[in-house]
């Protein structure tokens, strides 16, 4: 599980451009949106191809978005759960 | 007259927040893209991050001419041959080759022309006019045209420039596209023009195109006395040199200096605005003959 999230984050950090940051920055349970990474809802976009891509999975109800994307360690669990 | 309150550009040269650049200017330098300055000075992070060099060159220039000018756009014109070239090839890239259902959102939002624009208006929170020109190699000089326009239509200060990027598959494609055998480049120059006159008094007293050109010297001659204009102090060219009896001093060819793209007479603009600010010199002519058969014509003057 601590693989997958340190690759989930070296993941997000090349898909969203966030050049500044390097793994070691993203908290496993901060939350990515809002006040944590400041991600935005083209980022959320970003995420569903992400998750496609990478692991295979296709989020089928646009509305679990929001408890999915919530953190690294929301992330890594539906990853998990549904690979 | 349309008068210059404040340039911006960013450019091969040494040209941002330069208060001479014809005096700096030097030959066109490969190893470099452009002298760009901190862009996390001028763009907030989370949106930097999305910003291809082309929208971090055109939102960066335009910022510097608010910050200037100190009051709000009433229009904002952009002029882009090429547009967002990065994105473009991002996004095609990732069309053809991925084998997944989604794609990636944030090239194909940004591949547009009018991405520059519209970023433009985003960061300076302004809703006004916003319009995008893609003309070719006119595409700085039309977008100059409809700068005048939204003026004789009563808006005050405008906004406008031409941006361009360069990526490496031009370099394969320029031959059949502009065989001069000039360096592409890339670059960015944005002006804040009013119908007020300005604290140097330098404007732009005429832009003129013509999509079919036929003799360049006949059409110049016909241009400058339309306005009036008997003497030029110095000519700026995209092609040969211009045989000029009028002018007191040699034409430059500034494809030696900007490098090529499709806006660079957007640069040579501020060439000429800052040639007039810093010396005894009254009239600056830009001739922008890159493509075969495509003719600007813009006037600067002082006064």
């Amino acid at each position: 599980m601590s693989d997958l999230k340190q690759t989930l984050k070296e993941q997000i950090i090349e898909q969203l451009n966030l050049e500044d940051l390097t793994p070691a920055d993203i908290k496993d349970d901060a939350p990515l949106f809002g006040e944590g990474l400041g991600l935005d809802s083209i980022d959320a976009l970003e995420f569903i191809v992400l998750l496609e891509q990478n692991y295979g999975i296709k989020i089928a109800d646009p509305s679990e978005g929001k408890d999915i994307f919530q953190s690294v360690n929301s992330l890594a669990a539906y990853i998990e759960k549904n690979k | 007259m349309y008068y210059i309150h404040t340039i911006s550009s960013i450019t091969n040269q040494d040209s941002f927040r330069n208060e001479d650049v014809y005096a700096s200017l030097r030959e066109f330098d490969k190893e470099i893209d452009v002298v760009a300055p901190d862009y996390k000075e001028f763009i907030p992070r989370n949106s930097l991050r999305r910003l291809s060099p082309i929208l971090r060159m055109g939102l960066t220039c335009a910022m510097e001419c608010k910050n200037f000018l100190d009051k709000n756009f009433d229009a904002i014109v952009v002029g882009t041959a090429l547009g967002c070239l990065k994105d473009t090839e991002k996004f095609l890239n990732t069309f053809i080759t991925s084998t997944s259902d989604f794609l990636s959102p944030t090239a194909f939002i940004q591949s547009t022309h009018n991405t520059i624009g519209g970023q433009i208006s985003l960061g300076l929170n302004n809703h006004a006019y916003n319009m995008t020109h893609t003309q070719n190699s006119l595409s700085f000089e039309v977008s100059m045209i409809d700068a005048f326009l939204c003026i004789k239509d009563g808006k005050k200060n405008v906004l406008v420039g031409a941006a361009e990027e360069k990526i490496d598959f031009l370099e394969k494609v320029q031959p059949s596209l502009i065989p001069n055998g000039y360096p592409l480049a890339s670059g960015a120059s944005f002006f804040a023009i009013s119908g007020e006159k300005s604290k140097n008094k330098i404007g732009i007293q005429a832009v003129a195109t013509n999509f079919n050109s036929i003799n360049l010297e006949n059409e110049i001659a016909q241009f400058l006395a339309k306005e009036n204009c008997e003497m030029v102090d110095l000519i700026l060219t995209s092609g040969d040199v211009v045989k000029n009896t009028t002018s007191k001093i040699e034409s430059i060819n500034y494809l030696k200096i900007t490098g090529l793209h499709y806006s660079s007479s957007a640069f040579a603009t501020h060439i000429a605005h800052d040639f007039l600010k810093n010396n005894d010199a009254e009239t600056a002519l830009i001739v922008n003959n890159l493509c075969k058969g495509k003719l600007g014509l813009i006037l600067v003057k002082k006064g």
